[in-house]
């Protein structure tokens, strides 16, 4: 029973790496190479060559770049906007807080994917679609951001707000002393999930620039692609060029990671 | 007195300001410029002209759009249990394995922070015919005689096994990493105590282990339902919605209507009951956790 549950688990474990490894063996392959059965993928030569000559010949570390930077800056101002919303839902007393409550709740309730074609009319009505600024701005409203982070002030005590009160703080002091440094957990959880998914964001990339100077990764990766269909090297280099990053990051970061996954299951 | 009251509403405000005018701006505002679209002929260039309810009568004759409708309804059908089973052994393996557990962990989870365009190829490569992973691995243990081939991406069947496969694979981890920490969360005297009482593996697990994950279970099924829903890229580069456009999930078609046919405000009436259909799925899932908790009490 022990190794019949050791033996399942391994198989499972394989079949989950398998893609993975033939993914990065096939880029260090030649081109051109004659595949007869699975194990020619398997076996040497192995040269990087593929790798430079993808790097050189293609825009795709112009399109890393995109990525990591339109990364970057959703999720810090997200994360920012929403921590400073969700401290004014938390601890701020002001006229018409349950009907914004409300107003912020709905926006639960309304996918991204329906409400994309007047999401583009409107990038357009405001001359942003093929800009930084267009792929930026309309990413930055995460209402569930502000509902977890709220959650998450109102378990800091008031005790601690008043002393500080008592002290001549202001407001942007109590925020920024106290509210953040208490919940980082939280925070950093958040900013890693943003960032992951902004950085495999799709569906508004590809609707909202058409400029391959501005692409990512996610909608660059399918422009390549169509150019070569029978050899698998230069698929899988591009293939493993746009994974290793993140794939860098889960490992650094993977405790906050599960952290943030299990914190928002919680509340969805 | 009257004036602190202003100046804590001002303050309240100025925190809240950031947030909202990205929000009013590009989730509140479209929404409601959405619902204007729907009522015009619209194109990629500009508002042609009024059609009243021209489009939404187009809409419920339009044979192409429920087939779509019907195509993303599969897609949930296929892998919304599929993805529980999966994701609840996958827990037990990782749960039960105290030594490698942090590996077992990283390897589920790995798949899923990969970027969705990544994934499709990757499922393209294995499923593809003579040059595919798969059939080759097939032909290596002989369980495919040499000569022939299975066609995965051009048989409607097939075609979806394949989509769903590579989507399992993909997206199991988030799930995983839920039933994981709510596993971890069940006190181990409860396991004791059934240990004691002579209960064997399988009895502490259907009797105990399953029941206990009962809330978690609900809430994943309603988030993958409508995140199934909504699936487009992996199937469009799989295959191509095809064959005969018998995979064509709804975010494609409504992609295609607006941007390959030119006409934004048919593109936008059709995601008007796609926004429709989403909000029944979470208004079952509101009205499910409520009578939850109302059942705790």
């Amino acid at each position: 029973m022990k190794w019949l549950y050791r033996i399942v688990s391994l198989i499972a474990a394989v079949v989950f790496l398998v893609p993975l490894v033939w993914m990065l063996v096939v880029s260090i392959k030649q081109e051109g190479m004659k595949i007869v059965t699975l194990v020619d993928w398997f076996t040497p030569p192995y040269s990087f060559g593929v790798y430079g000559q993808v790097i050189r010949e293609t825009k795709l570390m112009n399109w890393v770049w995109n990525s990591f930077f339109v990364a970057v800056v959703i999720t810090i101002l997200t994360v920012v906007m929403a921590a400073m919303a969700g401290f004014a839902m938390s601890k701020m007393p002001f006229r018409y807080k349950t009907f914004m409550f409300f107003v912020i709740l709905a926006g639960l309730l309304i996918p991204g994917e329906a409400v994309i074609i007047p999401l583009y009319q409107t990038a357009k009505d405001l001359h942003i679609l093929n800009t930084y600024s267009g792929l930026i701005f309309p990413m930055l409203a995460s209402p569930i951001a502000v509902i977890i982070l709220k959650s998450f002030f109102d378990g800091v005590p008031n005790d601690l707000i008043e002393s500080v009160q008592i002290d001549g703080g202001g407001t942007w002091r109590i925020f920024m002393n106290i509210m953040l440094p208490l919940t980082r957990p939280a925070v950093a959880s958040m900013l890693i999930l943003t960032f992951i998914g902004s950085w495999n964001n799709f569906l508004w990339p590809f609707l909202s620039v058409t400029d391959d100077k501005l692409f990512t990764l996610p909608m660059g990766i399918p422009t390549l692609m169509n150019q070569y269909s029978t050899d698998y090297v230069k698929p899988m280099v591009i293939n493993t060029i746009s994974s290793l990053p993140i794939i860098i990051l889960f490992l650094i970061f993977e405790r906050q990671i599960v952290k943030g996954i299990s914190l928002s299951g919680i509340k969805g | 007195m009257r004036m602190t009251k202003l100046r804590a509403d001002v303050q309240a405000l100025l925190f809240l300001l950031p947030f909202l005018v990205v929000y009013l701006l590009f989730t509140i505002y479209p929404m409601i410029k959405g619902v204007q679209m729907s009522f015009y002929k619209w194109t990629l260039i500009k508002k042609i002209k009024y059609v009243g309810w021209q489009n939404y009568e187009n809409m419920f004759k339009d044979n192409d759009f429920w087939a779509s409708i019907w195509h993303s309804t599969i897609f949930v059908l296929l892998t919304t249990p599929t993805m529980i089973v999966l994701a609840i052994a996958l827990a037990l393996i990782a749960n039960r394995n105290s030594r490698l557990q942090k590996l077992y962990r990283s390897v589920f989870f790995v798949p899923s922070i990969l970027s969705v365009a990544v994934v499709s190829f990757l499922g393209l490569f294995i499923f593809q015919p003579y040059t595919g992973f798969l059939n080759s691995l097939l032909h290596l243990i002989q369980a495919l005689p040499q000569g022939k081939e299975i066609f995965w991406l051009t048989e409607t069947n097939l075609a979806w096994i394949a989509v769903g496969a590579i989507t399992l694979w993909w997206t199991v981890g988030f799930n995983f990493i839920l039933y994981l920490s709510a596993m971890q969360d069940i006190p181990d005297d409860i396991y004791e105590a059934a240990r004691l009482d002579g209960a064997t593996d399988s009895q502490t697990f259907w009797q105990i282990t399953l029941p206990l994950l009962n809330p978690i279970t609900k809430t994943i099924t309603m988030l993958q339902i409508i995140a199934s829903f909504k699936v487009f890229l992996q199937i469009y580069i799989i295959t191509g919605g095809g064959p005969l456009d018998q995979t064509r999930s709804v975010i494609q078609y409504i992609w295609q209507t607006g941007f390959r046919k030119n006409n934004l405000g048919y593109a936008a009436t059709m995601s008007y009951m796609l926004f429709f259909i989403l909000l029944v799925l979470s208004a079952l899932q509101y009205w499910m956790n409520n009578r939850k908790e109302a059942q705790l009490r």
